[in-house]
């Protein structure tokens, strides 16, 4: 045995150990490579299971989840029951004038069924001023009243009667608009007050050739000063037109930030209502 | 942007609601008594120390003995309550803690402050005296008439109301 067979014998009986750790480390590598090599392999072993997973997970989401869930939602509605009001209130006020105004459609067509002898002459009479002035017998009878116009607009938080937004396009007024809201406001609770109506708000207030109309939500109202004839059409208009505003435009951040209240307001009633 | 409060004078009948009410808007006074119906509102801008302005819309309330007999609604939304009593009249006073009590127990958020009128007619140390005697706290002694301490007692407030 030469003195090189005798350096590998001794390097062998040395470094035994580390040559078997190396080489059980060399094979768990080469079994890993397979395994992340053989991707679809491992795919088709896992996708079973975690497909099993997942639909049991999804199955018992109601059972496990389900009462969290529920739970975090009606605190949530707890803590934000004027928010939730708020944005009802509309829904709710529409649908029932819709069912409202539906009923009073069909009374009213089966009243005018029974009087329209009764106004013939009336009617009559228009056509033939109609013709010899070549104005339209339907014009001319909207130009028998006078064409309702929107004054003033104001919305106002109901309990303070602080002024939230406003929107004047015929009248700038003489009188402070805050001072109007909050005297307003005094009135409504007055009227409200007095005669003991329970829940029910007072929703017009007339003035010879001006009436203010008065729609209630939840935490505001919205006041609106019309002059000419404040006929029931014109009303019904008027209503749908605030309910719509109050549904689509208003929220809970608007009634905070009376600049950007004021804006909407103003662009939504820019138009004439009729 | 200016904000706005709500602050609403209470008290018994004749204690001067009105009149500091009228001193503090327009800044006038009149000997003329004139009782109050339901209720009068006027608004009235303060400038702050910090440069923004404060909207304060006053409700001068009708005068009642009974606090309970004030209109609900009118104290609906308030951000403070000025009580006022007649330094010189001590049944415009003598209840003022249960008063005091009903108010916070219906509006625990709602700032209250007391005020004694009409020092004028009296040594503020006498009144001062009588309602210790009685455990009576007061925030401020005014004069509407002669304008003691009218302006500062609102000033104060807006500042409180915005702090």
């Amino acid at each position: 045995m030469d003195e090189q067979d005798k350096l590998i014998l001794l390097k062998k009986l040395l470094l035994t150990e580390e040559n078997e750790f190396a080489q059980s480390i060399a094979k768990k590598v080469e079994e890993l490579n397979t395994i992340v090599h053989k991707k679809n392999e491992l795919s088709n072993k896992v996708d079973p299971i975690i497909d099993d997973k997942l639909e049991e997970f999804v199955k018992e989401i109601p059972k496990t989840l389900g009462p969290t869930i529920t739970e975090a939602l009606k605190e949530e509605i707890k803590n934000s029951q004027d928010a939730v009001v708020d944005a009802l209130f509309p829904i709710i006020g529409k649908m029932i004038k819709k069912y409202i105004a539906h009923e009073m459609k069909l009374l009213s067509e089966n009243i005018s069924n029974r009087t329209k002898s009764a106004f013939s002459f009336k009617k009559w009479l228009r056509n033939t001023k109609a013709k010899a002035s070549g104005v339209k017998s339907g014009d001319m009878a909207i130009s028998d009243y006078g064409k309702p116009k929107l004054i003033q607009m104001f919305v106002i938080e109901k309990e303070s009667g602080l002024l939230i937004a406003e929107y004047s396009p015929l009248s700038q007024g003489t009188i402070d608009k805050e001072m109007i809201a909050g005297m307003l406001t005094a009135i409504k609770s007055f009227v409200e007050d007095a005669f003991q109506g329970g829940d029910q708000n007072l929703e017009m207030i007339e003035y010879e050739l001006h009436t203010i109309h008065i729609q209630n939500f939840y935490s505001y109202y919205i006041a609106a000063v019309i002059a000419g004839s404040y006929s029931m059409m014109f009303k019904e208009i008027l209503e749908d037109q605030i309910l719509d505003f109050a549904q689509h435009h208003i929220s809970r951040k608007d009634l905070e930030d009376s600049t950007l209240f004021t804006k909407k307001l103003k662009k939504h009633f820019a138009d004439d209502i009729v | 942007m200016t904000s706005s409060k709500k602050v609403v004078l209470l008290g018994h009948f004749g204690v001067g609601k009105t009149s500091l009410f009228r001193r503090f808007i327009d800044n006038a006074f009149s000997e003329d008594y004139k009782v109050t119906l339901g209720v009068q509102i006027k608004k009235k801008v303060v400038e702050l120390p910090n440069g923004k302005e404060l909207s304060m819309i006053i409700w001068d309330t009708e005068g009642h003995t009974d606090i309970e007999d004030t209109r609900k609604s009118y104290l609906l939304g308030s951000h403070a309550f000025i009580y006022v009593f007649d330094s010189t009249r001590e049944e415009t006073y003598k209840n003022i803690n249960e008063d005091l009590a009903y108010l916070t127990n219906i509006h625990s958020k709602v700032l209250i402050k007391v005020i004694g009128n009409k020092i004028d007619l009296i040594k503020e140390k006498t009144a001062k005296d009588q309602l210790k005697a009685l455990n009576i706290n007061v925030d401020c002694f005014t004069s509407a008439k002669t304008n003691k301490n009218v302006h500062e007692f609102f000033l104060d407030l807006a500042n409180e109301l915005t702090s």
